[in-house]
C-alpha cells in the first residue's frame, strides 16, 4: 500500500511537470513505476530505462551549442585493472558507478564531490586465476539501495545514502566454477535480476532473481538445464554447457516480463562438422544458449524464448546488447543485437519479425531468414585449419556495449565491427565435469576482412527494417556504448580515447574531446541543479581491447590497461 | 588441490613423457596434453599455440628463463594473465615449459 502511495505521488509530480530536485531530502524511492516514468534528469538503469533506448530526453546540450561542451569534473577511481567498463547511473543528482573489483562510488553529480565509496572484500586467490575479470560493468538502483555483482559470485546491496552494505548474498560457488558476475543487475518489481558468466566455461550458467529487500534468492533459471532443454544436449553435455547471461537485460512492465540474453555454449568451437545434431562435442541445438528469454519477474518461469543461433559454434552469443522496446503501427517491437552483427526484431513474445545485418563482413552463415530467423547456409567446422577466415572475429560484429534508439529521429544508432579471424578447430577431449578454466576448442588469430583492413562504423538505421540513413567510419572498431539525445546528438566514445558528438540527423561531426584513454564502457546524460551533464567512462583493457595493441599498434602500444577515469562534461558558456 | 584434480580428470591424452631428465625433481607424472591445453585455455591470448603474439606475448623463441615462465604460470600477472598455481602441478608446468621450448613455426 505504501508503495502504491509513493507511486501515485511520483506520478502526480511528473504529471505536473515538477522536476525532481538534486536533494536527498526531496528524493523519491526508486521503484519500477519511477524507472518506467523515465524522468530525463535521471538515468536509473544500465540501459537508461526499461525500454533500453540509451537515450537522453534532455535538450540543454544540443546540436547548436555542443561546440561549447567541456570537462566539468573528473573522478579517478584508481586500481582500474583492465580499464573502466561500467555504465554510470544517476538518481536525484547523485551519480553512482562501479570500477574494477566491484568498487562502487557515489558522487555529487554537479560538483564531482565523492559522497561515499565502497570496496568489497573479494576472494583474491580466485580473482587471480580468472580470465574475464576483475572488471565490472555496472550497478542497479532500487528501494534505496545500490546493487552490484562481484566476480566471486555475490550480489551486494548497499544503502544509497551511506554506501554501507545492507545484504550480501552468495549465489555462485565461484571457487569451484571460476565464473562470477561482471555484468550489471536489473531492478524490477522488487526483484534484482543478474546473470552469471558462463559461455567459455564448462558450467551451468544461470540467471538469478533476488528479493531486493531481503537479499534472499527467489528463483534461478538454468540456461542449459531445464527439462525441455536437456534433450537438446547429446551425451548429457548440458551439465557443462556454459551459457549464462553476462550482460543485463530489460523489463517489459506491460507483461511483467524480464528479457534476458544468454551466452554461448562450450567448447566455443565444435568439430562436429555438418552433423552437429548428432555428433561433436555437444550434439544438438544446445538450448537455451545464444538465445533471448522472456522470464516471469516473480518466478523466473520461462514464458517464451527464441534461440538466435542454434548450436552456436562461433561464440556469437545473445547475452550482450540492448532490448529496444518500441511501438510502430500499433505493433510492439523488441530490437536486440546478436553478437554476430545480426539485429533481431521481435514482437513482444520473441516471435521473429525481421533480421538484418549491421556488419558488412560475415560468413558464419550465408544469411539469416528475416521472416523466421532460421540460419541459412551455416558454416559448421570439422577439426583442423579452416581455409577461409571466419567473419566476424570472436570479439563480435557488435560490442558488448549498447546502441541507442532516438524516438525523435526514429533512428537506431549502433556500432558495427568489421574484423575476422584465422581459425583452427581442435578436437579436444570431452569435458565431463566443471573445469577451472576456459574450454575454447580452437586456436585463432585476428585477421582483416577479405576485402580490406579492419574498421568500425556507426550506423544510423531504421531499427525495424535496417534501412541505413548514414554511416560514419572509424579506423578501429569503437567498443563503448552510444548515446543519442533529444538535442539531436549522438555521442560515440571511441577506442583511441576520443569522444565524438555527431548530428543525429545527418552524421556530421560537431564536437570531439580526447579523454586520453580508450573507451569501452558507458556514456549517459543527466541533470543536476538544473544543468545537463554528459558522463563517460574511459579506460582500456580486457579480452577484446587487449587485442588492439598487437593488431593496430599506434596509440594502443602505450595505452595503459590498468587505468581509468570518469569524465563528466557540461556547457562552458 | 581439488581444482587441480578436476583439471587432470578432464584434460587427458597421455604422452608418456619421461621426467627423469628434468632439472627439478617432480612428485608425479603429468598427464597434461599441452597441445589441447592451448586449444582450450591458453590460445585466446597466446595465439597459434603460442607461436604468435596476441593479447599475450609470443612464446615461441622466448628469451625468458624457465624460472620466469614457471613463476608467471603459477602466479599470473594482475590484469594480464590468470594464475594457474592451483590448477597445475609442478610436473604440469614443467611440461608446459618443455612445450614452449619445442615450439617451431608451423609448416605452410
Amino acid at each position: 500500500m505504501l508503495k502504491r502511495q509513493r507511486t501515485l505521488a511520483l506520478s502526480l509530480a511528473l504529471a505536473s511537470g515538477t522536476a525532481l530536485a538534486a536533494s536527498g531530502a526531496m528524493a523519491q524511492t526508486i521503484d519500477s513505476k519511477r524507472i518506467e516514468a523515465n524522468n530525463p534528469n535521471d538515468w536509473l538503469t544500465y540501459h537508461g530505462s526499461y525500454n533500453s533506448y540509451h537515450y537522453s530526453g534532455l535538450t540543454q546540450i544540443n546540436a547548436k551549442n555542443v561546440k561549447n561542451l567541456s570537462v566539468a569534473w573528473i573522478h579517478i577511481p584508481g586500481h582500474s585493472t583492465r580499464g573502466l567498463q561500467s555504465m554510470p547511473l544517476v538518481a536525484d543528482g547523485i551519480l553512482y558507478y562501479t570500477g574494477s573489483y566491484s568498487r562502487v562510488f557515489a558522487i555529487d553529480g554537479a560538483t564531482g564531490g565523492v559522497m561515499w565509496a565502497y570496496t568489497p572484500e573479494l576472494d583474491d586467490a580466485l580473482v587471480a586465476r580468472q580470465t574475464h575479470s576483475p572488471y565490472n560493468r555496472g550497478a542497479a538502483l532500487g528501494e534505496g539501495k545500490v546493487f552490484v555483482g562481484t566476480v566471486d559470485g555475490r550480489l551486494i546491496a548497499l544503502d544509497m545514502k551511506t554506501g554501507k552494505p545492507v545484504w550480501d548474498t552468495k549465489l555462485i560457488d565461484s571457487q569451484k566454477l571460476t565464473v562470477g558476475f561482471t555484468g550489471a543487475p536489473l531492478y524490477a518489481n522488487g526483484v534484482v535480476i543478474i546473470g552469471s558468466q558462463g559461455g567459455e566455461w564448462p558450467v551451468q550458467g544461470k540467471i538469478y532473481g533476488i528479493d531486493a529487500n531481503s537479499g534472499q534468492k527467489k528463483w534461478e533459471f538454468n540456461t542449459t538445464g531445464d527439462d525441455s532443454a536437456k534433450a537438446t544436449w547429446g551425451n548429457d553435455t548440458w551439465r557443462i554447457g556454459g551459457g549464462g547471461g553476462w550482460m543485463p537485460g530489460a523489463f517489459d512492465p506491460k507483461t511483467n516480463t524480464v528479457w534476458w540474453g544468454t551466452s554461448n555454449p562450450d567448447p566455443l568451437y565444435d568439430w562436429s562438422g555438418g552433423d552437429y545434431k548428432t555428433k561433436g562435442a555437444r550434439p544438438g541445438d544446445n538450448l537455451y544458449t545464444s538465445s533471448v528469454l522472456g522470464l516471469d519477474v516473480e518466478t523466473g518461469k520461462l514464458k517464451f524464448y527464441h534461440q538466435e543461433l542454434p548450436h552456436d559454434t562461433w561464440d556469437f552469443d545473445a547475452a550482450p546488447g540492448e532490448f529496444v522496446m518500441l511501438q510502430r503501427g500499433g505493433q510492439n517491437y523488441v530490437v536486440h543485437p546478436n553478437k554476430s552483427g545480426f539485429i533481431f526484431v521481435y514482437d513482444d513474445s520473441a516471435h521473429v519479425k525481421n533480421v538484418w545485418p549491421i556488419v558488412h563482413n560475415y560468413n558464419f552463415v550465408k544469411n539469416i531468414d528475416p521472416k523466421t530467423g532460421e540460419l541459412i547456409g551455416r558454416r559448421d567446422f570439422a577439426a583442423g585449419k579452416q581455409d577461409d577466415v571466419l567473419c566476424p572475429h570472436i570479439s563480435g560484429g557488435v560490442s558488448w556495449n549498447s546502441g541507442s534508439y532516438n524516438p525523435k529521429t526514429g533512428l537506431y544508432y549502433k556500432l558495427g565491427q568489421e574484423w575476422c579471424m584465422k581459425l583452427e578447430v581442435v578436437k579436444t577431449t570431452p569435458v565431463t565435469q566443471p573445469q577451472v578454466q576456459l574450454n575454447i576448442g580452437a586456436n585463432f588469430t585476428i585477421a582483416p576482412p577479405p576485402d580490406g583492413p579492419i574498421y568500425g562504423h556507426l550506423d544510423a538505421r531504421d531499427p525495424i527494417t535496417g534501412a541505413k540513413k548514414w554511416e560514419v567510419r572509424f579506423p578501429e572498431p569503437p567498443m563503448a556504448s552510444v548515446m543519442s539525445t533529444a538535442g539531436n546528438l549522438v555521442f560515440v566514445p571511441d577506442s583511441r580515447g576520443i569522444v565524438h558528438a555527431f548530428d543525429a540527423s545527418t552524421g556530421k561531426e560537431l564536437w570531439t574531446h580526447n579523454d586520453g584513454l580508450g573507451h569501452q564502457g558507458g556514456i549517459m546524460s543527466y541533470s543536476a541543479g538544473g544543468k545537463q551533464y554528459v558522463a563517460v567512462t574511459s579506460g582500456f583493457g580486457g579480452m577484446v581491447s587487449d587485442d588492439f595493441a598487437p593488431a593496430f599498434g599506434g596509440v594502443y602500444k602505450s595505452m595503459p590497461r590498468d587505468d581509468g577515469a570518469l569524465v563528466v562534461y557540461s556547457l562552458s558558456k | 588441490m581439488k581444482n587441480r584434480a578436476l583439471f587432470l580428470v578432464v584434460v587427458s591424452g597421455l604422452l608418456g613423457f619421461s621426467w627423469s631428465s628434468l632439472a627439478q625433481p617432480v612428485d608425479q607424472t603429468s598427464h597434461l596434453d599441452v597441445n589441447q591445453l592451448f586449444a582450450t585455455t591458453c590460445g585466446w591470448c597466446h595465439n597459434d599455440g603460442g607461436r604468435t603474439a596476441g593479447k599475450g606475448p609470443q612464446l615461441m623463441n622466448t628469451k625468458r628463463s624457465d624460472d620466469f615462465i614457471r613463476n608467471r604460470i603459477k602466479h599470473g600477472k594482475e590484469g594480464a594473465m590468470p594464475a594457474f598455481g592451483s590448477t597445475f602441478s609442478d610436473a604440469d608446468i614443467d611440461k608446459i615449459i618443455q612445450y614452449i621450448r619445442a615450439l617451431k613455426p608451423e609448416q605452410p
